[in-house]
């Protein structure tokens, strides 16, 4: 472990002891690429928190704030069976058009991204299969991109050229991202993806946790669909079970994510499920325990 | 306390899978491998459905052992 993940996982111990012993469970998995990832990704995150005169501290509350909505969430969840949030709008205004729940949610998910096992094997599997894509690649879209970290990895890996435009409904998500890569081949737009001119097409399309934030999620697939090339790819990662603050879209099961692919008009090149505890599938079904699905799909 | 403490054992037992779980009133999380964030709250709502009984979101962060949980439990069983 890093003296500053020590140091992040003791700040974590004194607020939320039984969140933080959650945390350290993850810790016994973790092997090289993740310290090769985490290390100066680290770095990279404390330089702008420095350049706006704030420090790990500033993270970790952002962090704990993130955590103690999705806990009331999840206790709302698991008595009604039902995300509490309902239409598009009300999320809208309470949450990506406020930018202080908004700066704490999306610092709280950065740290989350090397915290949660299940986020950091998600992104690993995004980038460990990204370089197979390049070749192909003329032009990148990422559509809610929060804070920027999953861009972050391709513009490293894709050839200088390509261009890249980053779509996101929240001006905090865009401000972050773009404080995040200030890389100037970037175009940002503060959109809603409903709202982007269809009239673009894309190579690739990369869509991390955005799904689930929409009422109608067959119609954003089938629009995206008509967004790609011929041969071209969406990544994709949208969770079951997952009650947060503006998830709007219950995805019972993994099946019932792979139907809607498929009747979108996808078909799955590649997939992997990343379940957010350590349980057997009859546990995970049984408690209804979040489970991640990332896959690389083709227009069929 | 003593028959809400063997209930609320029950409950543990099943929500954490773990036969061998055996709680007193000075039992915490730091006692009980399995009782983390997540399996705290599935456990909040298995004990509110077992006695028919809703707890605030204060109760639910103010718990630091078992005892302190079967006061809550005892104070909402009174009320109704
Ligand atoms: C949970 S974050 C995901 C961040 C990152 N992609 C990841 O996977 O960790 C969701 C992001 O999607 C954005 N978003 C939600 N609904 C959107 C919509 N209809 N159009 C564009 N962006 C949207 C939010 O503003 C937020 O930045």
């Amino acid at each position: 472990m890093t003296s500053e993940i020590e140091y992040i996982l003791s700040k974590i111990e004194t607020d939320s002891p039984i969140h933080a012993k959650k945390l350290k469970k993850n810790f016994a998995f973790f092997d090289e690429p993740y310290y090769d990832f985490t290390t100066p990704f680290l770095k990279k995150y404390l330089a702008l928190l420095a350049s706006e005169n704030k420090t790990l501290d500033f993270a970790v509350a952002c962090y704990l704030n993130m955590i103690a909505d999705m806990n009331s969430e999840t206790v709302a969840f698991f008595r009604t069976g039902k995300y509490s949030s309902t239409t598009f709008s009300e999320v809208n205004e309470r949450v990506y058009a406020n930018p202080e729940i908004m700066e704490y949610y999306m610092h709280g998910l950065l740290l989350s991204q090397f915290l949660w096992k299940h986020h950091y094997d998600s992104f690993r599997f995004f980038y460990e299969n990204l370089p197979k894509y390049v070749d192909n690649t003329q032009n990148y879209l990422e559509i809610g991109a929060g804070h920027g970290l999953y861009l972050n990895k391709a513009l490293s890996v894709f050839d200088e050229k390509t261009p890249f435009t980053v779509v996101d409904i929240s001006q905090t998500s865009i401000d972050l991202a773009r404080k995040f890569n200030t890389n100037n081949k970037v175009a940002f737009v503060v959109k809603d993806i409903f709202d982007f001119g269809d009239s673009d097409t894309f190579d690739f399309i990369c869509m991390g946790e955005v799904l689930e934030h929409v009422e109608e999620p067959l119609k954003l697939l089938q629009k995206l669909r008509k967004m790609l090339t011929s041969g071209g790819t969406l990544f994709l990662t949208t969770p079951t079970n997952a009650p947060a603050i503006d998830h709007l879209y219950l995805f019972n099961n993994v099946q019932e994510i792979r139907d809607l692919i498929t009747e979108a008009g996808f078909s799955i090149e590649s997939e992997m499920e990343f379940p957010s505890e350590q349980a057997s599938p009859e546990k995970i079904e049984k408690y209804k325990i979040a489970v991640l699905y990332g896959a690389f799909l083709k227009v069929k | 306390m003593k028959e809400l403490l063997a209930q609320v054992n029950e409950i543990f037992i099943d929500v954490l899978d773990n036969e061998d779980i055996v709680l007193s009133e000075t039992t915490s999380a730091n006692d009980v491998d399995e009782w983390d964030s997540l399996s705290h709250i599935q456990l909040i709502v298995a004990i509110e459905r077992h006695f028919k009984i809703r707890f605030t979101s204060k109760e639910i962060q103010s718990w630091n052992n078992i005892g302190e949980m079967l006061t809550s439990i005892q104070d909402k069983l009174n009320q109704n």
